[in-house]
């Protein structure tokens, strides 16, 4: 008789080490080793002690000369220290194809059919529901540089004439992509023989969490090492001399507003009336106040507007790259008077700014910025587009963003859907509701959609619960065994089933609920069950934007009416395009 | 030109282009005394079939052959081409013999159903998107039953509170049956707001005679009133947009195989014509 249910263990945080290498004898090493030696660990409880964070969220790598050990551009979700030899980061970019990124092979035609073919009948059937392992890192998904070597031939011909900085035994890299949830913003190589200690972004926040020391000098590192990549680049200063950037670089000011940790407030936040959530959110530049120079947007969201009435208007948000202030900054240096700010800037949930003062653009930057693009950016409040955003096919750095009509613009905004990058936007004047969409889905996952056809509206538009593989994933935050992560290749947030326990931590701290815990089976049918509790197994899941297939989503592709279609909320231009067809 | 607009004018043209191309070929065929309707015969087979493949498309939602709406745009396009295929293949005449007309009238049922779901499923959307709450179809007896069990709770409420049964009696005279069970047919194909309205009439009427604490309780069932009624409009306009494709596949395989039956037919009767 077949069995209903099957008991297991219930997966734990560290059954999957990240280094399936680390013995007693190298944990003991390293705990001789700064910043480890001075760690106090009774500081650590006891079911997260730092033997056990050492042993289980570490791995000791060794580099022979000339290979990468990250790469820029790719998301990263460790840190790494010198345990010895030396690495040079590379602060300019480099040919990706001296960087070992093949293109992409996905399924082809056969192999896609015969995936189809030999899929269960049933839905949540896992062929490995344990984790093993030698499962534990699943080359395609990770494209781990650690178990595949990439090497560069002929070093110093390749770093002639690109700045590079050399780092030794006991410093940290790699700290700004693992705890930003952003990609790397530099490569580096070893030089030498090297052996590096790499720590996964879970390990490395409960280290700084419990060690001030370390917390402060990452944070440092954060700051000194972000700030010139940041202003490098900046339309507005790209074409700046190397030494008046670095008059820049010495006088811009941090700043920070709003929570990191924004999504533990957004239920919150969504009870609110939109005018009192306005007026609520961090206020970084007012309007009317005087100018006090020019605003860059370095990280998170943050909103434009204008009072109206008794409340305020959106008429733009900002993002990474974007900067505020400038016509109000460029009108101050022309006039020598400081003039007033004609917008509000706010930050939605949590935003990192630049501030670069008016006396610093008055002496190092606006000299040598040529007249006809003072001009073009002076009759902008702000530029809207930038590299990262509002790539309209003939639209120029500093144009006018496309036209979305105020209420869209409140509604994404309101909703934080702006911090969509693959967002499943719907247009409900064309859609069908065959769903056609879903039983692709279903299709190429598991027998069972990754999203719901359903979710928020603004008029004729709906976002529907499908991941929208966000600027910050704030789902990654809490996640105890990093099973989910973003893939280092596509920056596509993904699941891996081998490593998740079923937490729920992800599905919890998802603002937009659009991950879901979904019982396993066993290839027989039969429910797993946790052997202590005789709970189901959960497992965490989501869309992966499919891909493992070729073509793209299978939900975008199967859309007879073009109503569907995975879409960048955060850059207003494509937006503006799939608003205006 | 708006990428849509762009897209429509491009594939009319192509569409007219091969119309006229084949056109242009069956006379000339014709003037030279020579037989096209093999040849004519032979497209609108292709043409069906290439037709019927995009169900298959559908079914293979993991293979990359291109998206589902560059297969619509095609199925569209050479749907519309093939009706005058038909023509020319039948010489704009009444076919005769049963397997001739069985064919003609599968064919001219399908092309009609398609241009049906064409329409509807141009027109329906935009006016789903009108409602102000959007419903998942396998939904609707959920929230069907959900409704009525709020109508009931809020009569029973009613009558407890005030002590009279001038609103339960309305109830259970015209809301009941209104609440608990789907609409007809007719409904479905034609969905109409006068049931909706005589129903908001007769509860305006009744309010006159009813105490403060029912009042409260009235003005609940007048929103339940028009949930119920929008949810009837959504599922019956959801149920058109499902119904057509069943009714337009349903006529498509017959037609598949009373062609082939055909086209067999003619080439072993074919006299010499080949």
């Amino acid at each position: 008789m077949l069995d209903l249910e099957i008991a297991v263990n219930r997966p734990q945080r560290w059954d999957v080490p990240f280094g399936s290498d680390m013995r007693d004898e190298d944990v003991d090493r390293l705990l001789q080793v700064e910043p480890f030696r001075s760690m106090d660990a009774d500081r650590f409880p006891a079911a997260l002690p730092l033997r056990g964070i050492l042993q289980n969220d570490t791995r000791i790598t060794d580099h022979p000369d000339g290979s990468i050990v990250v790469r820029e551009g790719d998301y990263g979700h460790s840190a790494f220290l010198v345990l010895r030899g030396r690495v040079n980061v590379v602060l300019e970019g480099l040919d990706p194809e001296t960087l070992g990124r093949p293109p992409k092979a996905s399924q082809g035609l056969f192999r896609s059919l015969a995936k189809m073919w030999r899929n269960p009948s049933l839905p949540e059937v896992r062929k490995h529901p344990v984790a093993e392992n030698k499962l534990a890192v699943s080359r395609d998904q990770t494209g781990d540089l650690a178990n595949t070597r990439v090497f560069l031939q002929d070093v110093p011909r390749i770093l002639m004439g690109t700045r590079s900085v050399s780092l030794h035994s006991g410093e940290i890299f790699g700290e700004l992509a693992a705890l930003t949830r952003t990609p790397r913003t530099a490569t580096v190589l070893a030089d030498g023989d090297a052996l590096l200690l790499e720590i996964r972004w879970q390990g490395l926040r409960d280290l700084m969490r419990r060690t001030d020391a370390l917390r402060h000098h990452i944070e440092r590192l954060y700051r000194e090492n972000s700030l010139r990549v940041h202003l490098r680049e900046t339309p507005l200063l790209t074409q700046l001399p190397a030494e008046q950037l670095e008059a820049v670089a010495a006088e811009t000011v941090f700043e920070t507003y709003g929570n990191f940790e924004w999504q533990a407030n957004s239920e919150a936040d969504g009870e609110q009336s939109p005018t009192s959530a306005i007026v609520n959110e961090p206020l970084i530049a007012e309007e009317g106040l005087p100018s006090a120079g020019l605003i860059l947007v370095r990280a998170g969201f943050a909103r434009m507007s204008q009072r109206h009435g008794h409340g305020h208007k959106t008429f733009a948000y900002l993002g990474k790259g974007q900067m505020f202030g400038t016509a109000e900054a460029i009108e101050s240096y022309r006039s020598g008077n400081t003039a007033a700010l004609t917008t509000s800037l706010r930050a939605l949930g949590y935003v990192d700014v630049l501030r670069i003062p008016q006396s610093v653009l008055d002496k190092h930057v606006f000299p040598h910025v040529p007249d006809n693009l003072l001009e073009t950016l002076h009759d902008k409040r702000a530029v809207y587009c930038t590299h990262h955003h509002c790539d309209l096919p003939h639209e120029k750095i500093g144009g006018q963003p496309g036209s979305v009509d105020t209420a869209l613009l409140e509604f994404l905004v309101e909703s934080r859907f702006i911090n969509g990058q693959q967002a499943m936007a719907i247009d409900l004047d064309r859609c069908t509701r065959c769903d056609d969409c879903v039983r692709a889905c279903a299709a190429t996952h598991d027998n069972n959609p990754r999203f719901l056809r359903h979710g928020q509206r603004h008029g004729s538009y709906q976002v529907a619960h499908a991941c929208m593989h966000c600027v910050d994933p704030v789902c990654m935050i809490g996640c105890p065994t990093g099973a989910i992560g973003r893939d280092m290749a596509t920056g596509t947030v993904r699941i891996n089933d081998q490593t998740c326990i079923g937490c729920s931590t992800c599905a919890n701290s998802c603002p937009y609920d659009n991950i879901r815990m979904v019982e396993i089976r066993d290839s027989r049918g039969a429910i797993l069950v946790d052997d202590a509790t005789h709970q189901p197994i959960l497992k965490a899941t989501k869309c992966d934007l499919c891909v493992d297939h070729s073509g793209g989503p299978a939900c975008q592709r199967a859309c007879p009416h073009d109503a569907l279609v995975r879409l960048d909320l955060g850059n207003l231009g494509k937006l503006s395009q799939w608003v205006n067809r | 030109m708006r990428p849509f607009a762009s897209r429509r004018l491009t594939n009319s043209v192509l569409t007219v282009a091969g119309v006229a191309g084949i056109t242009a070929w069956t006379v000339w065929q014709e003037n030279k005394l020579g037989r096209a309707d093999f040849h004519t015969g032979y497209v609108l087979i292709g043409a069906v079939l290439f037709l019927a493949c995009y169900n298959l498309r559908k079914k293979l939602p993991v293979l990359p052959w291109t998206t589902s709406s560059a297969w619509l745009q095609a199925h569209i396009y050479i749907g519309l081409a093939s009706a005058v295929v038909f023509g020319l293949h039948v010489g704009w005449k009444v076919p005769n013999g049963f397997l001739e007309i069985s064919i003609a009238v599968l064919y001219c049922l399908a092309f009609v159903s398609g241009i049906v779901g064409l329409i509807w499923t141009r027109t329906l959307p935009p006016q789903l998107a009108r409602l102000s709450e959007e419903i998942i179809f396998e939904r609707t007896a959920m929230i069907r039953a959900q409704l009525r069990d709020r109508a009931q709770r809020v009569v029973l409420e009613s009558v407890h509170a005030s002590g009279a049964t001038t609103l339960g009696e309305f109830y259970a005279e015209r809301l009941q049956e209104y609440f608990e069970r789907p609409r007809r047919l007719g409904y479905y194909l034609w969905p109409t707001n006068s049931l909706r309205r005589e129903l908001l009439a007769e509860l305006t009427a009744v309010r006159r005679y009813l105490s403060d604490p029912e009042q409260e309780k009235c003005e609940q069932l007048f929103a339940l009133v028009r949930r119920r009624d929008d949810l009837d409009f959504q599922v019956a306009l959801q149920w058109r947009l499902k119904g057509w494709l069943f009714v337009h596949l349903g006529l498509t395989y017959p037609l598949v195989l009373a062609s082939c039956l055909h086209g067999w037919l003619a080439h072993l009767f074919d006299g010499g014509a080949l």
